[in-house]
């Protein structure tokens, strides 16, 4: 049998879910004999292959335009989508900003931030304009998993992955199934 | 009562007619889910958790509040109550900011359990972000409303067991918010920071100042004791970690204030500030000194040989202590006594309780400020006003029960009060120190039909009833002993004897003036009973390690018995 293609990508995150991921420790071992990582935030190949991947891993919700074209590509790519940890599922951390309309946000954030001088609020073509409110990878593209926590436990990580190895669709329930950093 | 029959899930139930099917289904052993029920509380039946199937009812019932009958059929588990209640959550979940990586009730959190329980690993409906308020206007804890979902659980402890109503719900729908009195800032508000809301609160929106982030319930540890802030002893459940108080809880079940506590038994002791005594202190050149206890005993004892002694006791310690000073100073052949006043006795009525207030139709405030001093009696007497009770105060100066009083009369004219009490059924008179003679003889005509609840302005008055410490003012001896304990001393206070020994856990202006100062512990780093208003014996527990030098006062009472004999 060949390998499982599985990609990866974060978007508006911390990088805290793919640390967790890394918590898997020497199981890691075992989980690349049945998977080939096809593209990852770390690697050099950052996008999914064109010809698609088995599975895709989403991390951190969606707050600018790229992060939204990052999301259709993976989904357009993958087989099976995976959002992980609390903010691909629920928007998380970042939504705080929802609270408040985006313009008071950039000139809070760029402009009277206390320890900020003659700041100012960056434009550039290059940059990905904000969405109006962070949302979860849910909100914009079909998701197959949602896998909670901030960021999900390794064990939570484990048990979805072992679970599709295995040809199953994983539960999430009882320990597994956790918000915020409850798992710890 | 008489029994009655169900069915529950298929299992033969027997239950109490009067039981709603909640609670019969809990006395089966099965556990319906509830958000908006607290056992404490009155049921409200709005938050649909506890939905059930019942055979020959249309629609689905909700548990809490459908009387359990005789030969009902119920089911409580099934795949439709599972989906309503899943409905519920989500609903909930997506009214206001339930993020729970920055919530400080995550792990303990009453609505987070349930949507763990109902499998709930996304929201589908899309929330409306809207800022709500967080009012951080009280000492002692903090509403967020973002994070409320209007159960009222706080509405009812407010209005049902502090029986202080500050607390409503104010707009409609969407809008509806918690609110306190017409709509001011919690910290202006009547709120008395009992803490009853907050610690019936399922979720984060009521905020425990110290407390939060502390530790979660799989972290701390929680331990029963007995209050000591007033003569009332109410029950405690004492939250601790890392050698560190974290929170202070009320004990449902529990005589006689039924979780009910007051700021001084929930918040005040874990906002101390006086500065501690940790080691003996003697004085010398004028100038009170560190020394070993070896040295201090030995001041002391030398002290109390042949010379007249006057003890005076502060009734804030454990009987054991007591017993053992009354003992020392009858050893000594000294004068021995409480510093606090007693309240008088009257010659007449019987004995109430304090659950007796609740029970009254008819309650007589006599010379007392329960509502400063002993408060969890002044919250009866306004949940029995609240039932329909009288309430009379006889008082000649301001008092706070007179808000919520029929009549208030000065003690002139008392015999109003008596002759408006005469139909009563049930008449309780709570009186305390300030009970004047002419207001016992006006309540006279009342005779044994008076309950009365004498209340102790010290702590641990009853403990040194029991063994003959009467009311004393400091006189000229050779040798003052003090024991002090936790209690503030009044600037007033002024003793004249020639050598002070004052055994005390803070420093004050008492210790000042000692000649010898001995460090004790708190009343919660040691053992030892207290005697409650009601005459119950209560321990006390230790919760937290006095520090290296504090010795509890019956120890150092023995070793100074031991070295006198
Ligand atoms: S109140 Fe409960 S559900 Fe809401 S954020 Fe806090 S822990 Fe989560
Ligand atoms: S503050 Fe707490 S107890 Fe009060 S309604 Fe909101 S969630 Fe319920
Ligand atoms: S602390 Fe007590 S008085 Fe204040 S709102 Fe809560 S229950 Fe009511
Ligand atoms: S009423 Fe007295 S015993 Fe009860 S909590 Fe308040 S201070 Fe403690």
């Amino acid at each position: 049998m060949g390998k499982i293609k599985v990609a990866t990508q974060w978007l508006e995150a911390c990088a805290g879910c793919h640390m967790s991921f890394l918590d898997i420790d020497e199981r890691i071992v075992e989980f690349f004999k049945h998977v080939e990582l096809t593209s990852s935030p770390i690697t050099d190949l950052k996008h999914p292959p064109e010809e698609g991947v088995d599975v895709g891993i989403l991390t951190g919700g969606i707050g600018n335009e790229d992060e939204l074209h990052e999301a259709q590509e993976m989904r357009e790519r993958a087989k099976l989508l995976i959002a992980m940890g609390d903010c691909a599922v629920f928007g998380g951390i970042c939504t705080m900003r929802n609270f408040f309309p985006t313009a008071e946000v950039l000139r809070r954030g760029y402009i009277e931030t206390e320890s900020t001088v003659d700041g100012q609020i960056p434009q550039h073509e290059d940059l990905a304009p904000l969405t109006d409110k962070v949302s979860g990878v849910g909100d914009v593209v079909p998701v197959d998993i949602y896998l909670p926590g901030c960021p999900p436990t390794a064990d939570a990580i484990w048990y979805v992955l072992t679970e599709l190895l295995e040809g199953r669709m994983p539960k999430l329930e009882g320990k597994v199934l956790k918000y915020g950093m409850d798992g710890g | 009562m008489s029994e009655i029959h169900l069915k529950i899930n298929g299992q033969e139930v027997t239950a109490q007619s009067g039981q709603t099917v909640l609670e019969a289904a809990k006395g089966a052993g099965v556990e319906i889910p509830v958000l908006c029920h607290h056992p404490a509380l009155s049921n409200w039946g709005a938050c649909r958790m506890c939905v059930v199937e019942v055979e020959g009812m249309r629609t689905l019932q909700t548990a809490c509040t459908l009387p359990a009958a005789d030969g009902m059929v119920i089911k409580t588990h099934t795949e439709q109550t599972f989906n309503i209640r899943k409905f519920v959550l989500e609903l909930l979940f997506s009214e206001r900011n339930h993020y729970c990586m920055y919530c400080q009730m995550s792990g303990d959190c009453e609505l987070q359990a349930q949507a763990y329980n109902h499998g709930l690993d996304h929201w589908t409906y899309p929330r409306p972000y809207e800022k709500q308020e967080v009012d951080a206007t009280r000492k002692y804890f903090i509403m967020d409303h973002n994070r409320c979902i209007l159960c009222t659980r706080c509405v009812r402890a407010c209005t049902e067991i502090a029986a202080n109503h500050t607390l409503g719900l104010r707009n409609r729908g969407a809008e509806t918010m918690i609110s306190a009195d017409l709509n001011v800032p919690f910290g202006e508000s009547s709120c008395v920071e009992c803490g009853t809301c907050l610690q019936v609160c399922p979720t984060g929106a009521l905020i425990d100042a110290r407390s939060a982030y502390g530790g979660r319930e799989k972290d701390v540890t929680h331990t029963q004791t007995t209050c000591m802030q007033c003569s009332v002893g109410c029950d405690l459940d004492v939250v601790t970690r890392y050698k560190r108080l974290l929170r202070v809880d009320g004990v449902w079940d529990s005589e006689p204030s039924g979780g009910l506590l007051c700021v001084d038994g929930r918040f005040a002791p874990l906002y101390e500030t006086r500065k501690r005594v940790v080691k003996p202190l003697v004085r010398k050149d004028g100038k009170l000194t560190e020394a070993s206890w070896e040295e201090a005993l030995g001041l002391v004892a030398n002290a109390l040989k042949g010379d007249t002694c006057q003890g005076l006791a502060a009734c804030a310690t454990t009987n054991e202590a007591l017993a053992a000073f009354a003992g020392l100073m009858t050893q000594l052949g000294g004068q021995a006594g409480r510093l606090e006043p007693v309240a008088p006795t009257l010659g007449y009525g019987v004995p109430a309780k304090v659950t007796d207030v609740l029970a009254a139709d008819f309650i007589i405030v006599a010379g007392a400020q329960p509502l400063d001093y002993q408060r969890v009696v002044g919250y009866f007497i306004h949940r029995a006003a609240d039932q329909g009770a009288t309430v009379a105060v006889i008082s000649d100066s301001e008092n706070a029960l007179s808000k919520r009083a029929a009549l208030t009369v000065a003690s002139a004219q008392a015999g109003i009060v008596a002759k408006a009490a005469a139909d009563a059924r049930k008449i309780v008179l709570v009186y305390s120190v300030g009970l004047k003679p002419e207001v016992i003889a006006a309540l006279k005509p009342l005779g044994d039909k008076v309950s009365f609840l004498a209340l102790d302005p010290a702590r641990n008055g009853k403990g040194a009833e029991a063994v003959g410490l009467k009311p004393q003012s400091p006189v000229k001896t050779d040798v003052a002993y003090i024991l002090l304990g936790e209690q503030p001393v009044a600037d007033a206070l002024h003793v004249p004897a020639g050598f002070k020994v004052v055994q005390a856990a803070y420093h004050s202006t008492l210790t000042e003036q000692a000649d010898v100062v001995l460090p004790t512990p708190l009343w919660y780093e040691r053992t030892g009973h207290v005697t409650t208003l009601d005459g119950v014996i209560k321990p006390l527990q230790v919760l937290l390690p006095a520090p290296a030098d504090v010795r509890d006062e019956s120890v150092v009472l023995e070793q100074l018995a031991a070295l006198l004999r």
